[in-house]
């Protein structure tokens, strides 16, 4: 059988040491990092903790980084990831405090869950139906693929978000969210697109594309948020910076086909006074700017020509008409989602 | 060599000396470039916040334009090559595809998929065989570290970028600093978020994954980082000062864009590659290189 090194990263919570592990595993071709694991604790090393259950991807439970990357550990064959001969580097997942070994303190996690209220919440006043309650199958396909979600956590842990801010909420419990903002049957749709639209909710994130790396089940949690956000700015829930910004950057386009970047962070901060502060914030930034020509070039306002200045207005007001006749944005994400689930 | 030419919109406003050094480096090696001046901003992910069929619009327009002048498409930021490709996987998309070309026939133009667009830093690669390539570095720059900085549409999602075919593009920005003489320094935030696109939504989280990325790759030995892409730069570089307040560390890291990299070690001089044009002083950097 062919051997393979393995490097684990260890903490022992009693002494709070952390400390590099090597060891040798058999394998045969088809386990996983996950039968490795148990091959060593079982005959080499009993106190190495880790979380298991199914070995199937299905329970959540074995989600760590191979590699620098989080994945299910039952999910991820030696034979994939072997790269010439260097020992495969094993570490607990990121964005958590860990608790002994290989294992985290997911209760972050999870309360993201809890705060975004990821559960139905029910029409009122409506008798219940005979039979369970429905939906039609065009609204399942639009959500279906994020309730495959099996809250592993590979998502938070490689959240390059949460890295910077633990409140965030990351994007399993916003794609769980969407699930919910996206079913017919809930009743709290505008509700919930008041309070993802707060501080560390869907404008928060970076677009990084992690999540969608990371998800073992192709929920595609950046997606759905990306989603969200078009759908509460449709819904009119546009006083926010995230809104304000996006609106700004467009309008910027509309005028000169390309991005305003004078005007830009002034119209993101908005006209009212919270944004005074804020203003004042950029103004040393500004200055440094200033110094090195930057925001000269930038106030010069480049743009495109003037054919392609008129053929981009043109674009913007047929584009205008035509959301106002049907569904094209909901046909954008729909075409995005079909490809990133068929290549996953 | 001939392309069709996307500056992208940084390279026109905050990070001229992008523009400055990609033309340098472009008329160095013979490669030529048609900009695509009524080209339309990619949009960015932002525009596609409230309106994503419009972005969508907009990308083909470009695509279709470097397709009717049959150029193959260069784009020199990572925002701009990201948007660009996934755009092109959603007009596999027939149905999609007809309702966009709807909007692009005044115009005079039609999608059709024939365009794949490539980032200077792939072309370069896969363009230029590779004895040609290394003998145009006349000035090896092997005094220096440098970490790379991705930024994150060029590395993912790895599905629309082409990695299976070209798999050395995983690991492009590597190879550059290898092919200049220098030595690469890994950290773990190279291929992570520099903030940018929440600046004005949340700049502490900005700055803060801004100055966490710059700090470590201090700490793990890097004399600069380089970029493909300006709106990294644009966090890293422009607000590293900022940065610097909110992670409360000393930076001083110059970044340079990759083609500034590659001009130096072409020979080109540094005033020709705009090195005079960042907020962090690059002139430590180049006495180090014995440039000056």
């Amino acid at each position: 059988m062919p051997k393979q090194d393995f490097v684990i990263e260890r903490y022992d919570p009693v002494t709070e040491r952390s400390y590099e592990q090597q060891f040798t595993a058999e394998y045969e071709p088809g386990q996983t990092v996950l039968d490795c694991l148990n091959s060593i604790k079982w005959t080499q090393d009993g106190t190495l903790s880790f979380r298991w259950s199914c070995r199937h991807a299905i329970c959540g439970s074995c989600a760590m980084k191979v590699n620098g990357r989080s994945m299910l550990a039952c999910k991820t064959q030696v034979t994939d990831i072997v790269d010439r001969g260097d020992p495969i580097r094993v570490a607990p997942m990121g964005n958590q405090k860990v608790v002994k070994d290989l294992v985290v303190d997911i209760s972050n996690f999870l309360d993201a869950f809890e705060r975004a209220e990821t559960w139905l919440q029910e029409l009122p006043d409506q008798d219940p139906p005979s039979r369970e309650y429905r939906t039609d199958k065009e609204e399942f396909d639009r959500w279906s693929h994020t309730a495959t979600c099996i809250h592993c956590g590979a998502c938070y842990s490689d959240c390059t978000v949460v890295a910077a801010d633990p409140k965030f909420l990351g994007p399993a419990a916003l794609a769980k969210a969407y699930r919910f903002v996206f079913d017919s049957r809930d009743s709290k749709k505008h509700e919930r697109l008041e309070f993802l639209s707060e501080k560390h909710g869907i404008w928060d994130c970076t677009r990084c594309f992690m999540c969608i790396e990371a998800c073992p089940k192709d929920v595609l949690p950046m997606d759905a948020i990306m989603e969200l956000r078009t759908e509460a700015m449709r819904e009119g829930i546009t006083n926010n910076h995230g809104s304000r910004h996006s609106n700004a950057f467009r309008g910027g386009v509309r005028k000169r086909g390309r991005l305003d970047e004078a005007t830009l962070p002034i119209l993101s901060a908005g006209v009212r006074l919270g944004a005074i502060p804020e203003l004042i914030g950029y103004t040393p930034g500004a200055l440094r700017l200033l110094k090195s020509r930057k925001l000269i070039m930038a106030a010069k306002r480049h743009g495109a020509n003037r054919e392609g200045r008129r053929q981009v207005r043109r674009i913007f007001d047929e584009v205008e008409a035509e959301k106002a006749r049907s569904a094209v944005d909901a046909e954008a994400f729909a075409a995005e989602r079909s490809s990133a689930l068929m290549a996953h | 060599m001939k392309y069709a030419f996307w500056p992208g919109c940084v390279s026109r406003g905050a990070a001229p000396e992008l523009y400055t050094a990609t033309k340098a480096v472009a008329e160095h090696i013979g490669m030529e470039l048609v900009e695509l001046e009524a080209a339309a901003c990619t949009g960015a992910g932002i525009i596609s916040d409230g309106d994503p069929y419009l972005q969508d619009v907009l990308n083909a327009r470009t695509l279709a334009m470097a397709s009717k002048l049959g150029l193959p498409l260069i784009d020199i930021c990572s925002t701009c090559i990201g948007v660009h490709s996934l755009a092109v996987e959603k007009l596999e998309n027939e149905e999609y595809r007809a309702r966009i070309n709807e909007r692009l026939a005044p115009e005079g133009l039609e999608y059709t998929g024939d365009t794949k667009p490539r980032h200077l830093l792939w072309a370069l690669f896969e363009d230029l065989e590779g004895d040609r390539l290394r003998s145009l570095i006349k000035r090896p720059l092997a005094e220096l570290k440098l970490g790379p900085f991705y930024g994150c549409y060029i590395l993912r999602p790895e599905r629309v970028l082409g990695f299976a075919e070209h798999p050395h593009r995983r690991r492009s920005l590597e190879s550059a600093i290898e092919l200049v003489g220098a030595s690469v320094v890994t950290y773990d935030g190279m291929t992570k978020c520099c903030g940018f696109p929440i600046l004005t939504t949340n700049k502490r989280n900005s700055l803060a994954m801004a100055g966490g990325h710059v700090g470590e790759a201090k700490d793990s030995g890097a004399d600069a980082l380089v970029t493909p892409c300006p709106l990294c730069h644009l966090n890293l570089d422009a607000q590293q000062y900022d940065a610097a307040r909110v992670v409360r560390r000393k930076l001083d890291l110059p970044i340079l864009h990759l083609p500034q990299l590659i001009g130096l070690a072409m020979g080109i001089e540094p005033d020709k590659l705009g090195l005079d044009g960042h907020v962090v002083n690059t002139k430590p950097l180049l006495r180090k290189a014995g440039v000056r």
